[in-house]
């Protein structure tokens, strides 16, 4: 994102809008710090700006990124759907995605609101690998991995920053704790912070395998999440 | 794993919050899907719903749900504050057999119930672990209340905070403050 300065007239409208408190005031005139924007079109979506100076213009490789991840209206070309990850459980009625006996796991670097650079993602994803998950195809980060057996990131785009990037990646249920731990230790060495979830199928009779392992070792979770209400078609055999 | 899965909020003021979407999984069955999520906000309309959208046009913050309806692209989402209201709209749902996936958000116990009430059995649930990492950089609670509203992190601590000193300046009031911030989303 740019300000043209030409036209700017100073009426500092758009600072509080941006998430990453990426535009401020100089000699009068609203900037945007190139290196902190991550291009998400907020502040020109937001249609503030009374003289409509806010300017957006697609970036070549690899800041391009930015708005790929950041933008939630900006398609990725790796997945062909809007967003910073997958489908998911969302659509695992039909898609089976996560079969019963398996976890999803979900680390969103940089939500809620702090953003994140590549390089942040690197150390978790090779982290993950190390402990044996398997990350999702489909995932856009998944395509930017120099070999996903590794979870090590191109390195051209290590100093890119995004709003968020979800990390996806599937485990057997056994292996849940080893993996968290793995994950708890990677996050202390990020400057940034993670939202992370675990997804999975319920049993025949109704209740969630996962539900059961998380109340029993006493990993904390909200009393709020997302349910699949299993309306979708064809059913997958899951 | 995103949307509304990590919202933050007191057991009182989430059990006023249901986020519901409908969507399509691609290379499976997203061809013709447009007509059904439409529908899918056309029923949604006969509950009163809080708000709907669809993902690449808008919700009803920025545009009239008939525009919304016309123009949609992309999946659609409804939110609702009361979860007899829910349990009413997926057995509509399910009644209407529109075929494409839906999620329902909303603290677990209650979304248990409204699937009973409607007919619906557990499919497959995302459960929150929370925010891990540098989390000395996070907004008070009560900011992130809001701000973790928006699956996608578009409203800002700062417009929230801005939001925040014109109702407490008798300048805007806190539905007028709402309409600011919502748009933003996503």
């Amino acid at each position: 994102m740019r300000i043209d300065g030409d036209i700017c007239n100073a009426c500092e409208t758009c600072i509080p809008y941006c998430p990453m408190e990426a535009i401020s005031m100089k000699d009068d005139i609203a900037v945007i710090d190139q290196d902190e924007c991550v291009d998400c079109g907020v502040c020109q979506r937001a249609k503030v700006c009374p003289v409509d100076c806010i300017i957006f213009e697609p970036a070549d490789w690899p800041r391009s990124i930015r708005a790929t991840f950041s933008n939630p209206r900006t398609e990725h070309k790796a997945t062909g759907i809007a967003g910073r990850g997958t489908e998911e459980m969302k659509t695992n009625d039909v898609t089976g995605r996560f079969q019963r006996g398996f976890v999803g796991l979900g680390v969103e670097l940089g939500r809620p609101g702090i953003g994140t650079r590549l390089r942040d993602l690197d150390t978790v994803t090779r982290a993950l690998a190390k402990a044996g998950v398997q990350f999702e195809p489909k995932n856009p980060l998944t395509a930017l991995m120099k070999d996903p057996k590794t979870g090590e990131l191109q390195e051209d785009i290590l100093n890119e920053k995004v709003l968020s990037a979800v990390i996806e990646a599937l485990l057997p249920i056994e292996k849940l704790d080893d993996v968290l731990s793995a994950l708890k230790e990677a996050t202390k060495k990020i400057d940034t912070v993670a939202s992370v979830c675990v997804a999975n199928r319920a049993d025949p009779d109704g209740p969630y395998p996962l539900r059961k392992l998380l109340n029993e070792t006493g990993i904390p979770y909200y009393i709020n999440g997302k349910q699949n209400a299993g309306l979708g078609r064809p059913l997958a055999n899951v | 794993m995103t949307h509304t899965l990590h919202r933050r909020g007191t057991a009182e003021s989430l059990s006023k919050d249901y986020a519901l979407m409908m969507l399509r999984a691609m290379g499976v069955n997203d061809s013709g899907y447009l007509p059904k999520c439409q529908e899918f906000l056309r029923i949604a309309l006969r509950h009163n719903p809080v708000n709907i959208g669809s993902e690449m046009k808008g919700n009803i913050f920025e545009f009239p749900p008939e525009e919304i309806i016309a123009e949609a692209k992309g999946d659609s989402f409804v939110v609702f504050d009361n979860p007899k209201v829910v349990a009413a709209f997926l057995k509509d749902l399910k009644e209407a057999d529109l075929g494409l996936s839906v999620v329902v958000s909303g603290i677990f116990e209650n979304v248990d119930e409204c699937f009973e009430k409607a007919g619906l059995k557990h499919h497959t649930a995302n459960f929150s672990l929370g925010i891990w990492g540098k989390t000395e950089k996070l907004p008070s609670d009560d900011i992130l209340e809001i701000t973790t509203m928006c699956g996608h992190a578009m409203v800002s601590t700062n417009l929230v905070k801005a939001m925040v000193e014109e109702i407490k300046a008798g300048r805007k009031t806190p539905e007028e403050a709402t309409k600011v911030l919502a748009p933003n989303c996503t």
